[in-house]
């Protein structure tokens, strides 16, 4: 049991008041001689035993009153779980808030979510528990915010659901530079999440730099973790993989592809009607799901002519979880997909230009040009989708250049030049080439994401089959996305806040790999980062809740979408917005799809040798986490004093001589 | 009677006075020395006719009775009952429960008023007197006498009777009975705080030699009622170990176990015939010896 003013505990003692006192009345009989000792002798024989117990109940109930006086004004609390609360009163709490869509889960049968229930458990529970400071850390901006009181979690925009992934990691990262910035005491940080494994990331190498370094602060910190981890079976969430605006010879269609996916492993029939709007026009299709996965691709619907840009929404039914009911696309006519190719010899980037200028889309045209350094000047920018460098990386103001250009969601591909001139580019630089004695394949490549990814059908690229013969050392902080047997990267990415800046550590030429002969691979990679660079030139873009800078989105108009949430969160909330000539739609991230959650030791690891606490909960709740139950004490005491004064009432009998 | 001089604290001249009034009969028949108002086993010189006998040899000749032999022509003998005097001994215990009283007086002085009390009505018709002081032993034991100085060495005696140690009134009873070889009246003066069944043999024992007892059970008020109000440490009067007790825990039992004691006391009276008188101590004892000797004098005659 914990209290919330444990020092007053140290009045227990004062319980063994009522032992001295009947000690010290033993001592405190009236005297009197007697003459009638033979009944008296043979009453006393036969109550001594009552009496005793009598003496004893009494001492107890007494006892019993004065710990339950002092136990109530020590202000125990009913639950066990927060284990020690007790301890004095918090300096600081900090509140970190899960807002991800997933967190607005339904509880069985009742219509509060997961994010609401945490928000109210928090402000009961915190304000039971008291503090001097609140801080609230919430998901999608991971800034501590002062609160005035914990109930300013029922009534602050920021404690609203959004669209946006959580980052914990990202959180606690904020919580401790919080803690350190501001030299906090005794701080408990109380989480409230529904352990999803996009949103905790727990095989973040942060993790345990987080942990030393909360282990680190004097004051104590004290984690408490209010979770929901409980499933919702059979909660569908639908998605858009593809949409594209197409001219056939009977019209203008939209080509809508889409993706819905059921939790659980149920293999049951599910009937799902699909409603699709367009521009508000709406249309519906019956779906059968069976089992966890369906895809629709490329569902026809006509358009007019006039139509060349608009929105739309795909929803479906109400279920568990209402964010993921819906998605958020825009449509527009498909840009041209202009590739600007540098080299510094135009004739050893033919297969460059060929996989550039193909396009796997009929209705989207592609275009390549190729430019020496001498020529960037005459470059507009604004055109290009994609970079491919074949030529010394770029110093002065043409590395300005191609860093705005990334800024803006450009990608560009680096190729190793023959002579490699100590140049970096975001502090990554050609080192040596280096020619191995035979062939070497490609080791390890990341088929999820990026470039390399498997297919829509889930085939992989033979990626494997890709022999080098020569290739060039990168020096810098990269990812790799292909490595070569001595785990040098052959293929890497540099982390940008947007864009996508790619080094590949070898060129197309046939003296140095496959890549051009064994053209797959290549083809399928430029193609992707052509279309993603592609997709910041026009004037339509999908994009994920949160991955927008917010000051971005202070300019965005809503057309249509969540209508929770300020202007000034607009990329944090799903739906359609304008920005100027642009359509935007913003959707949560795929990985808010995945319904796996982290297993209880993993969650336990990641908190081991800290001071941690759990609670599973459920999204409904009404009772309080915690409960003061004083009342309670505050009834022994008393029952106790009623049951004392009976005990020591005397008793009725008549007041003539029962022998007169 | 009583010069100012020789006056005390148990006796009260006008009570005598008014008691004097009252005569103190014997309920059965005394063998007095020297004739009284009492009667006597013995046929005598009374007025009072008691039957016809057959003369035999030896017999008065003034007392044959000439006309029933001029009518029937044989001897017969007229007789008449005989007067004897009372001998009255007074058992007074003096043992330490005896000291004990909740008000003015205490059960000791109670009983030496109704001693005094008694032994100047017994002196005053000319009945004998004696007195046994008991306590762990017969403390004083003053033989029966009938003169007026005997009383005042009777009335010394009680005077000087002081409370103390335990009681062996039962043993000194049986000795009593043993050592009293004439009939007469046996007035026990005390808080009889021992088992009814050692009374039962006592009396017995003092019936079958043929006394006529009396009982006079002094009992304090308090000892009945039993009335505390706070945690008491009870000492024995008459030496036992003390006793702590919550009075209000024990009354029932206490009451319980006194009120087994008076039912078996008084099946023990019945069962015996003698003559018993609980007394509380508050009474007035002249309403007490009122009581006392106009029941005797009811009971006069029944031999």
């Amino acid at each position: 049991m914990s209290f919330l003013q444990p020092m007053l505990l140290a009045a227990l003692p004062i319980i063994a008041l009522p032992i001295i006192i009947h000690l010290i009345n033993q001592r405190r009989y009236q005297t009197t001689r007697w003459a009638a000792m033979m009944f008296l002798l043979a009453a006393n024989r036969m109550s001594r035993g009552y009496a005793r117990i009598r003496q004893w109940l009494i001492l107890l109930f007494r006892t019993l009153a004065i710990a339950g006086l002092i136990f109530a004004i020590s202000r125990p609390l009913a639950s066990g779980w927060l284990g020690v609360t007790a301890g004095g009163r918090t300096d600081t709490t900090i509140i970190l808030l899960d807002r991800s869509p997933s967190m607005q889960q339904l509880g069985p049968g009742a219509v509060v979510s997961k994010l609401e229930t945490g928000r109210q458990q928090l402000a009961k529970t915190l304000e039971t528990l008291g503090s001097t400071r609140y801080v609230l850390i919430e998901s999608t901006k991971n800034v501590p915010r002062e609160l005035n009181d914990p109930t300013d979690l029922l009534n602050l925009p920021e404690t609203e659901p959004t669209s946006t992934s959580a980052d914990l990691p990202a959180m606690l990262q904020a919580a401790h530079s919080y803690i350190a910035a501001n030299q906090s005491g005794r701080t408990e940080i109380w989480i409230c999440s529904d352990l999803r494994e996009n949103d905790w990331n727990a095989e973040s190498s942060r993790w345990k730099s987080l942990r030393d370094s909360f282990l680190e602060f004097s004051q104590g910190v004290r984690f408490h973790l209010l979770a929901y981890p409980r499933a919702a079976p059979q909660n569908v969430a639908v998605r858009v993989t593809d949409v594209r605006r197409q001219q056939t010879s009977e019209g203008v269609e939209l080509l809508v592809s889409l993706h819905l996916t059921r939790e659980g492993d149920s293999d049951e029939r599910l009937a799902v009607p699909v409603q699709l709007e367009i521009d508000g026009a709406r249309s519906e299709i019956n779906v059968d799901m069976v089992g966890a996965q369906y895809e629709l691709k490329d569902y026809r619907i006509g358009l007019t002519e006039n139509q060349k840009q608009g929105w739309g929404r795909v929803s479906i039914p109400a279920d568990a979880n209402p964010a993921d009911n819906d998605f958020y696309f825009a449509f527009d006519e498909p840009p041209e997909r202009h590739t600007l190719i540098v080299a510094d010899d135009p004739t050893n980037v033919r297969p460059l230009q060929l996989t550039a200028s193909i396009s796997p889309d009929p209705q989207a045209k592609s275009v390549a040009t190729v430019v020496t350094e001498d020529q960037l000047g005459t470059v507009e920018w604004e055109q290009m989708a994609l970079v491919l460098w074949h030529a010394p990386l770029p110093d002065a103001d043409v590395a300005q250049q191609l860093t705005n250009f990334v800024s803006r969601g450009g990608r560009v591909v680096f190729f190793p030049p023959r002579s490699t001139s100590g140049r970096e580019f975001m502090g990554v630089a050609w080192q040596d080439w280096q020619k191995p004695p035979k062939e070497i394949g490609i080791e390890t490549w990341r088929s999820d994401q990026d470039i390399l990814a498997h297919t829509l059908s889930g085939t992989s690229l033979p990626v494997g089959e890709l022999q080098i013969r020569e290739y060039c050392e990168l020096s810098g902080e990269v990812t790799p996305l292909a490595q070569l047997p001595s785990g040098k990267p052959l293929l890497a990415r540099m982390t940008t806040d947007h864009g996508g800046v790619y080094f590949c550590a070898t060129t197309p030429a046939p003296s140095d790999s496959s890549l051009a002969t064994n053209g797959i691979v290549l083809y399928v990679a430029v193609q992707r980062a052509l279309a993603s660079g592609a997709e910041a030139l026009g004037n339509t873009r999908q994009l994920i809740a949160g991955e927008q800078p917010i000051e971005l989105a202070t300019t965005w108009e809503r057309l249509t979408g969540d209508e929770e949430g300020l202007s000034t969160e607009y990329a944090f909330h799903r739906g359609v917005y304008t920005a100027g000539d642009r359509l935007l739609a913003v959707n949560r991230s795929a990985e808010e799809e995945q319904a796996s959650l982290l297993a209880d030791e993993k969650v336990a690891g990641l908190f081991n040798g800290l001071d941690f606490a759990r609670v599973d909960d459920e999204a409904g709740t009404i009772n309080s986490l915690i409960e003061e139950i004083w009342r309670v004490f505050l009834a022994v005491m008393m029952v106790s004093m009623i049951v004392e004064a009976a005990l020591c009432l005397p008793k009725i009998r008549p007041t003539q001589g029962a022998a007169a | 009677m009583f010069p100012d001089g020789n006056r005390r604290e148990f006796l009260d001249p006008s009570a005598l006075s008014r008691l004097s009034g009252l005569p103190l009969f014997a309920r059965r028949p005394m063998m007095g020395s020297v004739s009284g108002r009492h009667p006597s086993p013995h046929r005598g010189a009374s007025v009072e006719f008691a039957e016809y006998r057959k003369y035999v040899p030896g017999d008065d000749l003034r007392r044959l009775d000439w006309r029933a032999y001029g009518r029937t022509d044989r001897f017969y003998v007229k007789e008449f009952e005989a007067d004897t005097n009372l001998r009255c001994c007074l058992v007074l215990d003096t043992s330490g429960s005896m000291d004990f009283g909740s008000g003015d007086i205490t059960k000791l002085q109670y009983a030496l008023k109704i001693a005094g009390a008694l032994s100047y009505l017994a002196v005053q018709q000319g009945d004998a007197i004696g007195l046994s002081c008991v306590a762990e032993d017969m403390i004083q034991n003053i033989p029966p006498r009938r003169n007026p100085a005997h009383l005042m060495h009777v009335f010394d005696t009680l005077e000087k009777a002081v409370p103390k140690d335990g009681t062996q009134l039962t043993s000194v009873l049986h000795e009593l009975a043993e050592t009293i070889r004439q009939r007469a009246l046996i007035v026990i003066i005390s808080d009889f705080f021992v088992e009814p069944a050692e009374l039962r043999s006592c009396f017995e024992h003092l019936q079958f030699r043929k006394h006529d007892v009396t009982a006079f059970h002094l009992l304090d008020p308090q000892e009945l009622g039993f009335e505390f109000r706070r945690p008491m440490r009870f000492l024995d009067m008459e030496g036992g170990p003390a006793i702590f007790a919550e009075p209000n825990e024990i009354a029932d039992r206490y009451h319980k176990a006194l009120q087994e004691y008076l039912e078996n006391l008084k099946q023990v009276v019945l069962q015996t015939g003698i003559d018993y008188h609980r007394t509380v101590i508050d009474e007035d004892y002249e309403k007490v010896l009122t009581q006392f000797l106009a029941g005797r004098t009811r009971a006069r005659g029944v031999r």
